[in-house]
């Protein structure tokens, strides 16, 4: 058995510029609309008036790369009704759009949004995890593009005793769920899925 | 809800009239050949029964309409050790089949009538397992509005109540001209009809408010249904629970009461059709909402 593969990504480097986000659809061609790699902008926190004058309190923000997290209970195999999905050896989660037919119901499940449909081609869509350039002992192509160096790749077991297990930055979904092949180092001000008390920013860019 | 959406709908609404339509079909034929006999059991209930396998046909057709690549429809069974999907098409189709099967032996009086009866019971254990699985299908842990008890039993009671509907109108159409055990046996059959309408709607009318205060307690993606629910669909929300009041508890009633007046075929009928009709409405409603309001959790 391969060791399950994982992305990484260190909270404290990353900008929100969306680089990884920009050179995954470049890679994958993918169409508009569809973006196996998603950048989330994060913040809370609120500003108090105290006698006319507003003080910020706990005001926050931070973002969030993330994508198929390649899960060890992925959910959208287990519902998938054509067995289109299928888990590697070596971890990657991959479509077979051969064997999709495009019910979507993949899509009703995953809790991080990550299979999407593809108008064009009627089937669905998600990260592969550049699994081609990873087979030539390659990384994949949002890892190789940020510009902060901010992301990681590789087995995850590596990844967790180099940095750690943080997996739920939020607004990501408690880990429990299916159990994501990711690892994440927050900063300082990083919520996790149990206590997200903030707010999604930019909605109109995801 | 677009048009992929609807397709999904009117799968499920059709696929459970069809069900929910033969398992109460058999009940009352058993129940009509044990009064008056056989032969006029298959007389009353063959009407009805030629509906189950155009409408169950026409949800199958429906559901190709929600699929991206439906050629690729037949790839829908490997899958049935994990997805509830998977089992759902299975169900739907070999439903099909052993309608289709049972309905031929009734219209060729062939095969005996207990090897008929046999295949009838076996296609309403289809049938049943299949509404069933429509229900499973969305106990989804990420979708927690639908993620409930409240869903598979919902769905149970919504097929059976438009069965029972259903079968209702398809005895009162038959009615005319009866005499003596056959006119008993009938009026009897309807006032059961009604009754288990007014009982499975006071079933929803529990579960309902059982289900929302769950919802609100929930927090989250459950509250945020909850909030759609009685928010923006909130006219269409209530205007279901109308319909359902008045065409499974208003008209159910006066149909009970008028099941054993002769001479009032004509009203029967009416009231009969019309329950049926604002039963199958509250259906459709209840599943656009349910289909409108679901958040999922997470990104
Ligand atoms: S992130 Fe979603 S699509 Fe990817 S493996 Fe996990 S459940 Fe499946
Ligand atoms: S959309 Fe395709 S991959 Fe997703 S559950 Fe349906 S058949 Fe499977």
């Amino acid at each position: 058995m391969a060791k399950q593969l994982a992305f990484y990504v260190d909270i404290n480097k990353c900008s929100g510029c969306k680089a990884c986000q920009v050179a995954c659809k470049d890679k994958s061609s993918l169409p508009v609309g569809v973006r196996w790699r998603r950048v989330f902008q994060y913040e809370g926190g609120e500003w108090i008036d105290q006698s006319g004058q507003m003080i910020p309190s706990n005001v926050y923000a931070y973002s969030v790369s993330s994508a198929c997290m390649h899960c060890a209970k992925p959910i959208c195999m287990d519902v998938c009704p054509t067995s289109a999905i299928s888990k590697r050896d070596d971890g990657i989660v991959l479509i077979n759009a051969d064997m999709c037919i495009g019910c979507r119901y993949c899509s009703w499940a995953c809790p991080y949004g990550a299979p999407q449909f593809n108008e064009e081609l009627s089937v669905m869509t998600k990260c592969d995890m550049c699994h081609d350039l990873v087979d030539m002992g390659e990384r994949p192509a949002c890892v190789e593009a940020c510009p902060y160096r901010a992301m990681d790749f590789g087995a995850l077991d590596e990844l967790q005793a180099k940095h750690g297990t943080f997996a739920d930055p939020a607004p990501l979904p408690d880990p429990s769920i299916t159990e994501p092949a990711v690892v994440y180092t927050p900063n300082k001000v990083t919520k996790s899925s149990r206590n997200a008390n903030g707010r999604l920013m930019n909605l109109e860019e995801l | 809800m677009n048009t992929r959406e609807w397709a999904l709908l009117a799968f499920t609404i059709l696929g459970q009239t069809a069900a929910g339509l033969m398992i109460v079909l058999m009940i009352v034929r058993a129940y009509l050949a044990g009064k008056a006999g056989n032969e006029v059991a298959d007389r009353l209930t063959n009407r009805p029964l030629f509906m189950v396998v155009p409408i169950m046909a026409l949800a199958l057709l429906a559901s190709l309409f929600h699929l991206g690549s439906p050629l690729n429809i037949v790839r829908a069974v490997p899958n049935i050790a994990s997805s509830w999907l998977s089992r759902e098409v299975v169900l739907a189709v070999t439903f099909l089949v052993f309608a289709a099967l049972y309905t031929y032996l009734q219209w060729r009086k062939a095969g005996g009538e207990g090897f008929r009866v046999v295949i009838g019971w076996i296609t309403v254990i289809i049938a049943a397992v299949y509404i069933y699985a429509i229900g499973m299908v969305y106990m989804i842990v990420t979708q927690p509005s639908w993620n409930t008890l409240a869903t598979p039993v919902t769905l149970i009671a919504g097929s059976l109540l438009i069965g029972v509907l259903g079968m209702a109108a398809g005895l009162a159409v038959g009615y005319a001209g009866l005499k003596g055990e056959e006119m008993k046996a009938i009026s009897t059959a309807l006032q059961g009809l009604a009754l288990s309408a007014i009982v499975l709607l006071g079933i929803e009318f529990i579960v309902l408010p059982i289900y929302m205060g769950y919802l609100a307690t929930q927090g989250g993606a459950a509250l945020q249904s909850l909030t759609m629910m009685v928010g923006p669909y909130g006219a269409v929300f209530f205007f279901r629970l109308l319909v359902l009041f008045v065409g499974a508890g208003v008209l159910a009633a006066y149909l009970y009461r008028n099941a054993s007046v002769a001479e009032k075929e004509k009203t029967l009928t009416t009231l009969a059709y019309s329950a049926f009709a604002l039963a199958l409405l509250g259906e459709v409603l209840g599943r656009f909402i349910f289909y409108a309001t679901h958040y999922r959790i997470g990104i």
